[in-house]
């Protein structure tokens, strides 16, 4: 064995040998809580992260760990931790770098529960956000305080999908003497690897692309191993004892792997959000040909971009990839292999012109999800940021007629046909109204 | 723990545990351009079975300030002022990976009294570096970091399949050596390069020993480790099966059983 290896190499093998006992070819399912120890002495060792090894399956699972080193692999992190989704994976990122006190610098272009999370729930534990645009590295310079413990924000805004120059901002936090997060559900390692432009650590949710057929729920965190954590005090709970192990001091002992260590030990051990091994295989499942799924992805979006952009009843369109979106630049240098697969579309007749577009489509499905081998559509503003107050709205590229189109797999020829049929009718209603 | 060696601050890691220099010490002695991290899978497991372990990181090196020593005598000598700094009595059992396993090599001869066992993993007699790795290291150390990682790990690291759930064997190695300071990774290379006494030191070494290699060891091939096991007088050796360079993190149970069982005598 030698080389090492290229992207769709690992999303097949990475993190897995066949076994030597059964020689079972894909990765075995193992539905199991629990894994009986050698002896006692086997079982302290464990307790003592003194050996590799598995003792219960909220922490880890051998399934789970296939996939996990799966996802290391892919983004290059020096570790990862499955959670049960992407959200879950987003709160024990924060506990394992946050107390009461501290602050975030966050992209205010998110998904709206990432949203709901730092302004209605951590805010309760004292913990507060600061909401800047992605795409202003100064402002988000300007909004780090002492306290302030992470920058997060995706590299593609959902569902507005302005662009955080990563490059640039990560050198802002870098100074900082903070750490960059990153949400990478809406690229995948397979556009672009955050942890090698500027990204110390990167969170998923599997849900989407990674798994790609809607059929499992998950999450990931990735630890890039690329943060000093003893560069400041800002971070005890990495660079000093640990509340359990022995009191280990985790930035000592693990180093590089000191931030994925924490999150096993009191997120996945106080909070729980473990992935279920039939989860993970299935999201491995998808995994495989995520690099196949992702070529199609880009170009069935291409060619329903040239579609959409010369619709007569299409207001506008936006996506990364096109020349008047104003981060296209930063986009195409970020992600030259493709700048994803979502597509912002206003309808023309507003809402009630929309909502006819998304009832008459037959192909596409619509719901609350992205990233599927279908197609989906939704409209956000009244489903997945319909909590958010007029300003979040329009902070986070909100608008009354925004319909999000997840471009799926489809024949690329059907959905346009099947987009055409809609459009048609959304036009008619668009008429009546006028 | 922190204790200053020739006045700069020295980290060594002693698995988690207290360390007692009255004690059984274990000296680990870390390859080029690695660190105390290199032995993550040894310290906590022996620190836990009554020994006391010492993973010092040295000069430039993981979490150590000052300037890295410039040839293999010199880094035997400076494992002998961490054992006196950390005042240490009486002898030590010491471990050395790959280069450590020449500074350990050295610190047999050079200082006898102070070696009462020794173990070497993954090395040889001579640890020879080619001119284009010595380059790479001098003047484009990411890439020579890359190469390492890519020789210096067998099926499971290429697989990234690893004993602790979830990481990631190459990811992980070119973090903790990009961590050091820039420059140490040529000094170490370059130390290795220039020690051609490797054979006078091994016929020198009295001590009980072990070696333990790696059938599929690109840096240090396992015929190159046979010749060191047959010039050390009192040797037991280990060769394990489907394992690279980076044994101790690669088959870290192997390497650990080994060592308890040699250590137990």
């Amino acid at each position: 064995m030698s080389g090492n290896f290229k992207f769709d190499t690992l999303a097949l093998h990475a993190g897995h040998s066949p076994d030597e006992r059964h020689g079972s070819r894909a990765v075995p399912i193992h539905q199991t809580t629990s894994y009986v120890f050698q002896d006692t002495e086997h079982a302290a060792a464990l307790f003592n992260m003194e050996v590799g090894g598995h003792i219960y399956s909220r922490l880890t699972n051998p399934t789970v760990a296939v996939l996990e080193q799966r996802l290391a692999a892919l983004d290059g992190g020096v570790a990862a931790v499955a959670t049960a989704s992407g959200m879950s994976a987003l709160f024990v990122t924060v506990m394992a770098l946050c107390s009461a006190g501290d602050h975030i610098v966050s992209s205010s272009q998110m998904y709206g529960a990432n949203i709901n999370l730092f302004e209605h729930t951590l805010s309760r534990y004292g913990v507060t956000t600061t909401f800047v645009a992605p795409n202003d590295p100064e402002a988000i310079k300007a909004a780090i305080q002492p306290n302030t413990k992470m920058v997060f924000g995706e590299v593609i805004g959902n569902p507005g999908m302005d662009i955080m120059d990563i490059r640039a901002v990560g050198k802002i936090s870098a100074e900082a003497g903070i750490p960059l997060v990153i949400d990478a559900t809406f690229n995948t390692p397979w556009m672009i690897q955050p942890l090698k432009h500027g990204a110390n650590i990167v969170i998923h949710s599997l849900t989407k692309w990674m798994g790609g057929h809607g059929t499992a729920l998950g999450g990931a965190v990735i630890d890039g191993g690329n943060f000093d954590w003893g560069q400041n005090d800002k971070f005890p709970m990495l660079t000093t004892s640990h509340f359990g192990y022995q009191g280990v001091n985790l930035w000592e002992e693990y180093g590089p792997g000191a931030f994925a260590a924490r999150v096993r030990t009191e997120g996945m051990m106080n909070v729980g959000p473990c992935l279920a091994p039939m989860n993970a295989f299935l999201i491995m499942q998808g995994i495989e040909t995520l690099g196949l799924r992702m070529e199609k992805h880009m170009s069935n979006t291409a060619k329903m971009l040239a579609f959409l952009s010369e619709h007569e009843q299409v207001a506008w369109v936006k996506h990364p990839s096109l020349p008047d979106h104003p981060d296209n630049k930063v986009a195409v240098e970020l992600m030259p292999k493709g700048q994803g697969s979502i597509i912002a579309v206003g309808i023309k007749g507003g809402r009630e012109a929309g909502r006819a577009f998304i009832e008459n489509v037959q192909l596409a499905s619509h719901l609350a999800n992205v990233g599927d081998a279908k197609t989906l559509v939704i409209h956000p503003g009244s489903t997945t940021h319909s909590h958010l107050t007029p300003e979040a709205m329009q902070a986070a590229g909100l608008t009354e007629d925004l319909v999000r189109v997840s471009v799926g797999l489809e024949d690329i020829d059907d959905l346009i046909a099947d987009f055409k049929a809609a459009l048609r009718i959304a036009g008619k209603v668009a008429g009546a109204k006028s | 723990m922190k204790i200053q060696v020739n006045g700069h601050e020295t980290f060594i890691s002693t698995g988690g545990r207290n360390f007692d220099p009255n004690g059984e010490v274990l000296l680990f002695i870390h390859g080029s351009g690695q660190s105390h991290l290199s032995f993550l899978l040894q310290g906590r497991f022996l620190a836990n079975r009554g020994f006391d372990v010492l993973v010092p990181d040295m000069p430039a090196h993981g979490l150590s300030k000052g300037d890295a020593p410039q040839t293999i005598e010199e880094m035997a000598d400076w494992y002998v002022d961490v054992i006196n700094a950390a005042e240490i009595k009486g002898n030590v059992n010491v471990i050395g990976h790959s280069q450590g396993g020449l500074v350990a090599m050295e610190m047999a001869r050079r200082h006898p009294e102070k070696v009462k066992m020794a173990t070497f993993i993954a090395t040889a007699l001579a640890i020879p570096v080619n001119d284009m790795l010595l380059d790479l290291a001098k003047n484009k150390e990411p890439r020579a970091i890359d190469a390492m990682m890519d020789w210096g790990h067998g099926p499971a690291g290429h697989m990234h399949d690893h004993t602790m759930p979830g990481h990631s064997h190459l990811a992980y190695g070119r973090q903790l050596m990009s961590a050091n300071e820039a420059g140490a990774l040529f000094t170490d290379l370059s130390a290795c390069a220039a020690y051609t006494d490797g054979a006078a030191a091994a016929a020198a070494v009295q001590c009980p020993s072990l070696c333990i290699f790696s059938d599929m060891d690109k840096m240090t091939p396992i015929k190159a480790g046979r010749k060191l096991a047959d010039a050390l007088s009192n040797v037991e050796v280990v060769e394990l099966k489907n394992a690279g360079h980076m044994s101790t993190t690669e088959r870290p149970f192997e390497v650990n059983i080994a060592l308890r069982k040699f250590l137990a005598n």
